[in-house]
């Protein structure tokens, strides 16, 4: 039994499924997703403990003795020698738990959807198919085909089911972030052709050999390297390629923001340093120092803009692309201690922003605004929401206690060591950023006077109310105490990046140092 | 004689005429159900032929070659055929005359397509191709009594006819300068003396005459005023397999015109020829489709865009350095044609379907709230919107893939043909936009308040189109290793020494 399969499989069929089910159903339509899910999860669990003493089949890159496990390879289209090559190694393990944890809870608390419920729960499997696709593919072709699977049902989940702001209209929003995510696409796609054209194969354990190897020239590189990181730069997003992101968020009904802030950006960090990064080493050592001076306009920038905002899910959006300019110094940096950082903080952010949005959507459902000046002591009358709300505030803002604490000092230690001293400070006066912005966040909605219009709200109360929120709030303390076994299934994965990306500069591979 | 080779192109012939003959001398009450049936039968009959028979060989003393290129496009055309013969019966059950005529005409031109892709010489050339012309004028024009349609029809015909003279004239001018019509022939004047200017004028002629039929720029003109006024199966007839004539025609035209003069000046000249009306095309098609309203005249501009994605992979043919790349180029067209005839014969089956309703149905807002009126016709729009977008699991994406699978593959020697890939890459956020903006009337609008709400009614045929359409979509998209060995073996039979 192949896991990456069962994982890509259980929400395929559970689509088709669902596609069967009989209009005007949609309590068996719930009960398929929840248990489809569920499901998932337990698998992404078992993958992820069972990882590291696994005797599935794997495949090793002999040049940096990195192992992908769980290995599956179908012949495709033979003539083309493209396969359906489905593993894993330990960042495709993280990135897949974080997944199946997302699309749980975010089914969970989409339990409150009515309307055309049917066809929102098909699309949102559909979704996330696309983006356990991603993660579990071994082969270029099928990459790009997943990654273009999710795109589509993210453009019907929010232009159908989304919400109309004064500043945002869903219709704007939907479609600006399909065009900029498939423009990246698209460009991205020129590269991987590119980079068959030299290698001949689409097989990433293979590419990943030749890469190490010398088969991409200098100049190769150096060429290919720009349209392929800016492709998954759209996705990150990397400012300034980041203006479809916010308003995406906003716009999304609340399952969806769980999983587009919480997952889909993540797939465009993954496949940074899964393709960008590995293959092309040489031009990622002359360029990442740039991402670095970018990153640091997300954090800061990102932050201030965060800010400024009046509509509580701007506030996590832009904070989500503030976040995700950690990721990217963290990548930046080429050590072991900040890509791993960077890997840690895309796990634990996913958890973090799958969380706020959760939250901001259940209340959101009975306030029907989001607007910081209408709310107001809603904590009297939600004190577990609240509670919860404040929690991630804390998580979010770099709290000790918490996996983004763990995650974000790896980054700024791997920042200070690879000499980016600049961004490090600036990374570490965004955290006091972020904190203003969620403190402020805070205050304005569940501190103070309660306008009397919020007085028949209803807190979180059932246990199947609560479960999702629990599931993510324990998850952030479990890896924020005990960061271990993660960050060692993490290294697994980023080491050897780290040491084609070493050999490329000519350094020691031990000290992973300049 | 070598009659078996062409016993395909008999039985479509034989169907042709039965149509005409049955709709003379059937009950007026049965003649609608009754012709489609004939037509069907006819091409369903000639498909299991050509796929029993893999005829492979000269037939009708050399003037008609039976190779794997031809048995590839024929196969498409004759199976696009049943489709289109399926959703046109939905649509000519409305009419109350011309049921034999509409078919009749409908299989002739179908032959003229066939025949095109067998062709050995100019003058089987220029006749076959007319052959899909004049029926097509015929058809455009087929609702004699809508002032649309007439234009329609009037139209194609002006622009045809000078269409048709330049062909002509090229291929004069060609015969001028070769001293020979003869494809292999003329394929050793070229690999020996290269283009002289008389011969490099002739051939550009022709090519002009192609792409007329292919819609590519600046023989556009007509499509969109034509597409939208001609009844909904014409306009699909016209977008599929009319359209795949030129496209056939030009493969068979640069492998034995362009290609054996590849590596010389005068034959690398044509390399800027093609590229340069292969983007023009694209960004026409695309930017025009930008702000229709109207879905027949949307279709009618992505399909340029189309045409443009199809004329990349034909430059990829003329610029690529070895057979093997030129292999992948051919390849990736033809799988582009195979996947844009699914493509969109679905669409247009629904466009049928949906056209039902009156007046201002092609119009976008006819469309709103799809979803609601049914559910199917939604579901197949949306698949196939998708599939003409290039976005996985559908057809599209893999013809897509390929095209520029093979522009990069090329590129690696003529860095040239990167500015062609960006030029695509761009089509492709271009036609995304405003496929997407339908796809957003049929799933989150309602349906008009002053237009039809209730559930719409899909007759069989339509709805038979339409799951073999959802089918044939899906499969192409997800196996479609089966699809992509055909086609190689195809363009391989392009390259091939002839005698």
């Amino acid at each position: 039994m192949n896991l990456p399969l069962v994982i890509l499989l259980l929400p395929a069929f559970a689509t088709l499924a669902i596609f069967a089910v009989p209009a005007g159903k949609p309590q068996v339509v719930k009960a398929i997703a929840f248990v489809a899910t569920l499901a998932v999860l337990a698998v992404a669990i078992l993958l992820a403990v069972t990882f590291e003493t696994t005797d599935a089949p794997f495949e090793t890159v002999r040049a940096t003795g990195h192992v992908y496990k769980h290995v599956l390879s179908v012949p495709w289209v033979p003539a083309l020698g493209l396969q359906l090559k489905l593993g894993v190694d330990g960042i495709g393990v993280a990135m897949v738990l974080l997944t199946a944890l997302t699309i749980f809870t975010g089914v969970c608390v989409s339990f409150s959807v009515k309307e055309r419920a049917k066809e929102f729960f098909l699309n949102l499997l559909a979704l996330v198919t696309g983006v356990f696709g991603v993660f579990v593919s071994l082969d270029l072709f099928f990459y790009y085909f997943f990654y273009e699977l999710a795109v589509i049902p993210m453009f019907l989940l929010i232009g159908c089911w989304g919400s109309t702001t004064k500043t945002m209209s869903r219709d704007y929003a939907s479609m600006k972030l399909v065009l900029m995510l498939t423009t990246g696409a698209v460009f991205a796609l020129l590269g991987l052709l590119a980079m068959y054209t030299k290698a001949g194969t689409f097989d990433m354990v293979r590419l990943e050999q030749l890469a190490a190897t010398g088969t991409f020239s200098r100049a190769f590189q150096l060429a290919w390297f720009p349209p392929v990181f800016l492709g998954f730069a759209v996705l990150v997003p990397m400012w300034p390629l980041h203006s479809w992101s916010p308003g995406g968020h906003a716009a999304a009904p609340a399952a969806v923001s769980m999983l587009h802030a919480g997952v889909l950006m993540k797939i465009g960090a993954y496949g940074i340093l899964r393709v960008a990064v590995t293959y092309m080493p040489a031009a990622a050592q002359v360029y990442l120092p740039w991402v670095a001076v970018l990153c640091c306009f997300n954090i800061v920038y990102g932050g201030m803009v965060a800010m400024a905002q009046k509509d509580m899910k701007f506030v996590v959006g832009y904070s989500s692309s503030s976040h995700m300019g950690y990721v990217l110094l963290g990548i930046a940096t080429a050590n072991v201690i900040g890509v791993q950082g960077a890997v840690y903080l895309m796990f634990a952010h996913g958890v973090m922003t799958a969380l706020a949005f959760s939250l901001i959507g259940f209340f959101y459902e009975q306030t029907h605004t989001r607007m910081l000046d209408d709310l107001g002591g809603l904590m009297k009358r939600m004190p577990f929401v609240g509670t919860c709300f404040v929690i991630m505030s804390m998580a979010s803002a770099g709290l000790p206690g918490f996996a983004n604490f763990v995650s974000e000092l790896l980054v700024i230690i791997g920042a200070w060591h690879a000499g980016m001293y600049v961004p490090a400070i600036l990374a570490t006066w965004g955290i006091v950023v972020t904190g203003v912005y969620l403190l402020r966040t805070v205050k304005a909605a569940f501190l103070g006077r309660m306008p009397a219009r919020w007085e028949g709200l209803q807190d979180a109360r059932t246990p199947f109310q609560k479960l999702p929120f629990v599931l993510l709030v324990s998850t952030l303390l479990l890896f924020g105490f005990w960061p271990a076994p993660l960050l060692s299934l993490i290294r697994q994965g980023v080491t050897p990046i780290v040491e084609t990306l070493d050999k490329a500069a000519g350094r020691t591979a031990e000290t992973g140092q300049r | 004689m070598n009659l078996h080779l062409i016993v395909p192109e008999v039985l479509v012939l034989l169907g042709g005429l039965l149509a005409v003959t049955v709709s003379l001398v059937a009950p007026p009450a049965r003649r609608a159900g009754l012709v489609p049936w004939v037509a069907g039968l006819a091409l369903a009959a000639a498909l299991v032929a050509l796929l029993v028979g893999r005829p492979d060989g000269e037939a009708l003393a050399g003037s008609h070659l039976s190779d794997a290129f031809s048995r590839f496009v024929r196969g498409l055309a004759l199976a696009g055929g049943v489709l289109l013969v399926l959703l046109s019966s939905s649509y000519t059950r409305r009419l109350d005359r011309g049921h034999g005529e509409f078919y009749g005409l409908l299989l002739f031109a179908l032959l003229g397509v066939m025949l095109v892709s067998a062709v050995t010489d100019l003058m089987g050339l220029f006749v076959s191709l007319e052959l899909v012309t004049i029926t097509s004028y015929v058809l455009a024009a087929f609702k004699r009594n809508d002032a649309r349609s007439a234009e329609a029809g009037l139209k194609y015909l002006v622009v045809g006819a000078v269409s048709s003279a330049f062909l002509l004239f090229g291929c004069a001018l060609v015969y001028g300068a070769a001293g020979t019509v003869e494809f292999a022939t003329l394929s050793s004047h070229v690999a020996g003396k290269g283009f002289s200017p008389l011969l490099a004028l002739g051939a550009g002629l022709v090519f002009c005459g192609l792409f007329f039929k292919a819609a590519a720029v600046p023989f556009q003109v007509w499509a969109p005023d034509v597409y939208q006024g001609a009844p909904a199966p014409v306009t699909a007839f016209l977008s599929s397999l009319s359209k795949s004539a030129g496209f056939v025609l030009l493969l068979r035209l640069v492998s034995i015109l362009v290609v054996p003069a590849a590596g010389t000046p005068s034959g690398d000249a044509w390399i800027g020829f093609f590229g340069v009306v292969a983007a023009l095309t694209l960004l026409y098609g695309n930017l025009g489709a930008m702000p229709q309203r109207d879905v027949k005249r949307l279709l009618a501009y992505s399909s340029i865009g189309h045409a443009g994605y199809m004329l990349l992979g034909v430059t990829v043919v003329v610029a690529a350095k070895s057979t093997a790349l030129r292999i992948d180029g051919a390849a990736a067209v033809l799988v582009y044609l195979a996947a844009y005839y699914v493509t969109t014969l679905t669409a247009f089956a629904v466009v049928v379907a949906v056209s039902g309703q009156g007046r201002g149905h092609d119009a976008a807002s006819a469309y709103a709230g799809l979803h609601r009126r049914s559910p199917l016709l939604a579901f197949a729009m949306l698949l196939a919107l998708l599939s003409l977008a290039g976005v996985p699991p559908m057809a599209g994406l893999i013809g897509k893939f390929l095209v520029f699978f093979s522009l990069v593959g090329a590129a690696e020697a003529r860095p040239g043909l990167y500015a062609l890939g960006v030029v695509g890459a761009l089509g492709v956020v271009l036609s995304l936009y405003y496929y997407l903006l339908l796809i957003r009337e049929m799933y989150a609008k309602e349906p008009a308040a002053d237009g039809p709400q209730g559930p719409l009614v899909v007759p069989l045929g339509a709805r038979i189109a339409v799951f073999l359409g959802i089918f044939g979509l899906l499969a192409l998209g997800i196996w479609w290793a089966g699809a992509f060995d055909a086609a190689r073996a195809a363009a391989t039979s392009l390259f091939a020494a002839r005698s």
